[in-house]
């Protein structure tokens, strides 16, 4: 199967130094693959180069060329202060689509109103942006990374400052979208609870730590591989088929 | 004969100032809507202490080499080539990542502020007009000036026209942009080029200081009115266009300085808005 995005034995970072080298990891067209690590570990450093917004320090990095994405930054980046309309920002997801000096024409709003109603949010899109709910606007970014009809949905943070409602239901509908959407779901997360019931694979990366690892969830929820994340033992029990991750108490490796 | 008859019969003297301020006041009210709203007052700040110290240089060059003072055309294009120059080096440098954005454009300021302070102590015949040239006073609008406006103006229009959406999704979000293969730094460069273009032969029509207030006034005002990006930019523009034209008016009757009197009247814009609240 040919993948959407491969680095191979990539260095990553900006400025004159790598955060970390040597990195490989291919993202096929069915993969959810979520990137765990702490807070300034690098995980959004990994994204941006896996989407070619910064390039690779060493390595390569290889992409099919017409590779359509659609990319859904964290929310507090998006300014509220502009006085936009859902539509107006779901619309931007279009605009790639569009030649310079040419506008959105009705394909485009079609597209639109379709990613609207598919996150939940078709009434809203006359609404202000900045009136919305923290939930609504993250809707309302997935809705403008859909209707750019992407093969590979990026997210850095989806979940960030949500409360656990919110999280569960932002994460159900990236669920949803992977598994009737047929795309590739490429998240990032500081929280590993938040993705270790829905994602297929995880990669943990830590720069401090020197440390890059992905595998298949089974292979990175195992005691070993959190260890080495956590820097102390860290277990994941199942209630009621969710998976909860309990860092045991007292205890660093 | 009334004042107004008086004012008509002038109107040889009034009609390319007059001209000039509306051209102006529309310009810098339409561009100040991307000026508020990417959170880059400063950078108009900055910018128009640039193209103030382009003129002063020109004028210390004149003065130096003992060639005609005051040639408006060299003092525009030296004007335009500092404000230019600074707006593509401040459009970058609000993206660094060693230091703040907001430093740059404050050392900017500053340092043009104090080279404009020790150029104008070097002069000795041209001294006069800076009052004039800071503060405003849209009293006399050579045509050489006029034409430069109005072409700034049409090519403004024609850039934001035609490339809108790509200015306003890098300006909105630039993270996003970047990752759907804009070129961030390309549409970044081409918006601060307008502003590096329109700020000093607006300063030229205005005086710096009404430059620096219509890139703010107008675009709050219409920002805190309305609901709609669109009409923020309609709005905002009708706004810098009618502060400088009614501005212009008043000082005329009043005999009251220029620049400061559209400045006032166009802060009187943002009185609705701040009492409405509207969201």
């Amino acid at each position: 199967m040919t993948s959407l995005v491969t680095l191979e034995e990539a260095a990553v970072g900006y400025g004159h130094e790598p955060l970390l080298r040597g990195l490989s990891l291919s993202v096929p067209p069915d993969d959810f693959l979520a990137i765990v690590g702490p807070n300034g570990g690098g995980k959004t450093t990994l994204l941006r180069t896996l989407l070619g917004v910064l390039p690779v320090m060493g390595g390569r990095r290889l992409q099919p060329a017409q590779l359509r994405i659609g990319y859904v930054p964290q929310r507090e980046h998006v300014d509220a202060y502009w006085p936009l309309t859902v539509t107006e920002v779901a619309i931007m997801g279009r605009y790639r689509l569009v030649s310079p000096g040419r506008r959105p024409g009705p394909r485009d709003r079609e597209a639109v109103a379709a990613a609207l109603a598919r996150v939940g949010i078709a009434d809203l899109g006359p609404r202000a942006f900045r009136t919305l709910s923290g939930g609504q606007r993250q809707r309302t970014l997935v809705a403008r990374a859909l209707a750019a009809e992407p093969e590979l949905l990026a997210l850095d943070e989806p979940t960030s400052g949500m409360d656990p409602a919110a999280e569960l239901d932002t994460m159900d509908v990236l669920r949803a979208l992977h598994r009737e959407g047929q795309l590739a779901v490429l998240m990032v997360s500081h929280r590993l609870e938040a993705v270790a019931n829905y994602a297929s694979r995880l990669a943990f990366i830590d720069k401090d730590k020197h440390l890059f690892r992905v595998g298949s969830l089974e292979a990175m929820l195992s005691p070993g591989a959190l260890g080495e994340l956590y820097g102390r033992p860290v277990t994941v029990r199942e209630e009621n088929g969710r998976r909860f991750v309990y860092p045991e108490p007292g205890v660093t490796a | 004969m009334s004042g107004f008859q008086e004012f008509l019969a002038a109107r040889d003297i009034w009609r390319d100032p007059l001209i000039a301020s509306l051209v102006a006041g529309a310009l810098c009210g339409f561009l100040g809507v991307y000026v508020v709203l990417r959170r880059t007052v400063f950078v108009s700040a900055a910018l128009t202490q640039l193209a103030t110290l382009g003129i002063i240089a020109a004028l210390i060059f004149e003065e130096s080499l003992g060639v005609e003072v005051e040639h408006a055309g060299v003092q525009l294009a030296v004007a335009l080539a500092f404000s230019v120059a600074g707006a593509l080096a401040l459009g970058m440098a609000l993206h660094g990542r060693r230091l703040p954005g907001e430093a740059g454009v404050g050392i900017t300021y500053v340092l043009a502020g104090a080279f404009v302070v020790l150029g104008a102590n070097r002069l000795v015949h041209a001294a006069h007009d800076l009052n004039a040239m800071v503060f405003g006073n849209a009293v006399a609008v050579p045509r050489a000036d006029l034409v430069a406006l109005a072409v700034v103006a049409l090519l403004c229009a024609v850039v934001h026209g035609l490339f809108a959406k790509e200015l306003v999704f890098v300006s909105f979000d630039a993270e996003t942009a970047g990752a759907l293969g804009f070129d961030t730094k390309l549409w970044n460069g081409l918006l601060f080029l307008t502003l590096g273009f329109a700020v000093p032969v607006a300063a030229r029509a205005l005086g710096a200081l009404p430059v620096f207030a219509f890139l703010t006034i107008p675009a709050a005002a219409a920002l805190l009115l309305v609901r709609r990006l669109r009409s923020a930019f309609v709005l905002a523009t009708v706004i810098g266009l009618v502060a400088a034209a009614g501005g212009y008016l008043v000082s005329w009757f009043w005999q009251i300085p220029t620049g400061a009197t559209m400045v006032a009247l166009a802060g009187l814009f943002v009185v609705p808005g701040a009492l409405l609240r509207r969201r």
